[in-house]
């Protein structure tokens, strides 16, 4: 009984802070902070992907920006390249993103910790270079979609062409995807997963397959790290290569370590941090750079006092006082 | 570069800028030139610079920022001051679409003047048209700068710059292959890379294009590219920054005979002249946007004088700060036709539009912006050579022959401006 209104408590608080950030947000903030909370939004997503996969397998993926990068390259050749609608490009861009991750998932079959760390991080480091050479697509033709020009027009979806209303639509996709989560982590993959963690052999024992649930978390972590590059694709209208360094990706996880990896709260802190703080310090015409000392003093906190995060920090805080009273 | 020969650098810049002051040395002249402090309700005026790895493009928003300063206390436009919001985008388009929403959005400046960025003209283009605000640049580098009808830019850009450099070299230097040396940005090397090979080949000669990721510039393997191309010239297309640093790298390899070195505007940097040296004596040849620094204009006088007043210690003094000067100072004179009570946004933006025939000793042409889906009212430059520990004129102005022009001089023929 009181798993239940425990779970009815937090289901109410998302659908109230889901509702603000869809309706009032957009209504009250000015123009600079509608960007600015986009790209927040935009990241939450992609740092849910990354904590996914860190709270349900304790595997670690360096390569998060890297996917989101794919995801938007993907989002643009699909505009500049066919007249589908926003919403089956952006799920067509998190398809193939989720394609690209259950590939990043193969190394992980062999390897955990550092090891696998470090492989992902090589990778965003390859997908970077990749992505430099051969740049974002900006209207021209063949198959990269590479002009030497200016970008052509990238579409938004029909509802939602003004900056307040794709940050709703943005906050709209990102909660659907956190449900998308959810559903998992309460179903079979997240039994699977839950078994993982504890140890892999017993997982086999008890008849889990262990190489499925990995790929299927990784798959799930790039089909959210596609979403997101492709709202991203949709938020600045192009990308270029300059924007998805493969130590970003570290900065990311990191944050997504700092918000809290085991809840859909942890990744909104994190886009905040990610995306908010910056922007705040550069309101007040300090250098942005500033965040990472502070990012640096959170993770440093999170690691020695809270290691379920912020969002741990204030679910457990919420929950002694309802005990208190 | 050790900390004490850059230190060495910055003060034979100085030393440059002050002897070319001195020779110059006069009271700037700006707006109403009344000496009376503008007191009135203040014009919102912003202004975005990219200024951090791989490029400093601020010159154009300091030098506007000491005009502006200086109008204000010579009697603003009719009274009312002019307030002058900048914002750094840092080479990163998120934050450069941020800031120019803040400022276009936000505070509702009624124009930006004295841009300088790589990115923020591509990611804000859009933003310029929906929301009816104008830009006068002043230090563009990719083509979405030339190619909308809400931004005019007083510098060249790598284009109409680089062929104006290739020009010179076919003609004098007798150049057959170049290799056009630039970052791996479609609309920015690779835009005007690709337009200066339409011209080496509209003339029967080679060319190739080395493009370079500007996040991680390997400088040392650029050049061997270059060589392995067995080209017989260099265009720099950088920023000054990496373009010396190309030529740091020519020098340690002895390789200064191995090409002719030809460079745009961004190499014409006060500064140089005292880190290139005796090595690169009458080898560095480059394609000025604007007047040379030293030159006699009154334009260029008074922007030595309003630098010298009203400028900053830091700020830069390039050519991009001449076109910084330049764009504030058409600005001004076009505010000032202007009834002040009626500077509101939309009547600012159809007064920049029709701006038609300004001149300028700084410029080898008239100004112009007229209410065109693109702009680019300055293309003809001179060329300088490195002689002497100094820059020296080699050829006056001269206009360039490209197809890509074919456009604007359309719109000088309906602004009478050319027959």
């Amino acid at each position: 009984m009181a798993l239940r209104i425990s779970f009815h408590r937090r289901f109410v608080t998302a659908t109230v802070f889901f509702l603000f950030c869809v309706f009032v947000l957009p209504a009250i903030a000015g123009a600079i902070w509608l960007k600015v909370f986009t790209s927040a939004v935009i990241f939450a997503l992609a740092a849910r992907g990354a904590s996914l996969v860190y709270a349900q397998l304790g595997l670690v993926n360096l390569a998060q920006i890297a996917l989101v990068g794919v995801g938007g390259w993907v989002m643009l050749r699909l505009n500049y390249a066919t007249t589908l609608p926003f919403e089956l490009s952006l799920l067509a861009s998190a398809a193939i993103t989720a394609i690209v991750g259950m590939l990043l998932s193969l190394p992980a079959m062999r390897m955990r910790g550092l090891y696998l760390a470090l492989v992902t991080l090589m990778a965003a480091g390859a997908f970077q270079i990749l992505f430099t050479a051969f740049q974002f697509p900006n209207g021209g033709s063949g198959f990269l979609g590479v002009a030497m020009q200016s970008p052509g027009e990238m579409r938004r979806p029909f509802l939602a062409r003004s900056d307040a209303a794709y940050l709703s639509y943005c906050v709209a996709v990102t909660a659907l995807c956190m449900v998308l989560v959810f559903l998992h982590e309460r179903g079979k993959a997240g039994r699977g997963w839950a078994l993982i963690r504890q140890s892999e052999a017993n997982a086999m024992a008890a008849g889990v397959d262990v190489t499925l649930f990995k790929v299927w978390a990784f798959t799930l972590s790039g089909f959210l790290a596609g979403t997101a590059g492709a709202l991203l694709a949709g938020a600045l209208r192009l990308l270029d290569s300059k924007s998805f360094p493969a130590g970003e990706s570290i900065l990311l996880f990191a944050l997504a370590i700092v918000g809290g990896a085991g809840h859909w709260a942890g990744a909104v802190i994190a886009g905040i941090l990610y995306r908010v703080v910056p922007a705040v310090l550069n309101d007040f015409g300090l250098d942005a750079d500033l965040a990472l000392i502070l990012f640096g003093a959170a993770l440093l906190h999170a690691i020695i006092t809270a290691p379920q995060g912020i969002a741990g920090q204030i679910l457990s805080a919420s929950a002694f006082r309802r005990s208190a009273t | 570069m050790k900390l004490y020969q850059m230190s060495a650098i910055a003060a034979s810049g100085w030393l440059y800028l002050g002897l070319t002051a001195g020779a110059m040395a006069a009271e700037p002249v700006c707006g109403l030139n009344n000496a009376e402090k503008a007191s009135g309700e203040p014009i919102l005026v912003g202004g975005i610079n990219g200024n951090a790895p791989p490029g400093d493009f601020s010159g154009g928003t300091d030098a506007a920022a000491a005009y502006f300063a200086c109008v204000n206390d010579n009697g603003g436009i009719n009274g009312r001051p002019i307030e002058y919001l900048v914002e750094n985008d840092q080479w990163n388009p998120e934050l450069a679409s941020q800031v120019a929403t803040k400022l276009v959005k936000d505070h509702g400046v009624v124009a930006l003047v004295g841009n300088g960025s790589v990115v923020s003209m591509a990611v804000n283009a859009r933003l310029y048209v929906e929301e009816n605000v104008m830009v006068m640049a002043s230090a563009c580098a990719i083509s979405d700068c030339y190619e909308n009808s809400n931004i005019v830019s007083t510098n060249q850009g790598p284009l109409p710059s680089g062929i104006g450099a290739m020009k010179y070299a076919i003609e004098e230097l007798g150049t057959e292959h170049v290799a056009c040396i630039g970052f791996n940005i479609p609309n920015n090397g690779g835009w005007a890379c690709d337009w200066v090979a339409k011209y080496m080949e509209s003339k029967g000669k080679k060319s190739s294009a080395l493009l370079m990721d500007p996040a991680s510039v390997d400088l040392n393997s650029v050049y061997l590219q270059a060589l392995a191309e067995g080209v017989d010239s260099i265009l720099l297309m950088l920023p000054a920054g990496p373009a010396l640093g190309i030529l740091q790298v020519a020098e340690e390899q002895d390789g200064r005979d191995t090409f002719k070195w030809i460079s745009p505007t961004p190499l014409y940097d006060p500064s140089i002249p005292g880190t290139l040296g005796d090595y690169w004596d009458g080898h560095v040849f480059v394609n000025i946007e604007l007047a040379p620094f030293d030159s006699s204009g009154n334009d260029n006088g008074n922007w030595v004088a309003v630098m010298d007043l009203y400028g900053q210690k830091g700020d830069r003094r390039d050519t991009f700060s001449q076109s910084g000067f330049l764009s504030a100072k058409f600005f001004v004179e076009t505010l000032l036709t202007m009834d002040p009570d009626k500077i509101k946004r939309d009547s600012v933006t159809a007064a920049i539009k029709g701006i038609s025939g300004l001149k300028s000793d700084l410029l080898c042409g008239p100004y112009y912006v007229g209410d065109f889906d693109r702009h680019m009212p300055n293309h003809a430059g001179r060329m300088v050579v490195y002689k002497g520990g100094r820059f020296e004129v080699v050829r006056a102005c001269y206009d360039i022959e490209s197809s890509y022009l074919d456009a604007i001089r359309q719109q000088e023929r309906a602004l009478n401006l050319i027959d």
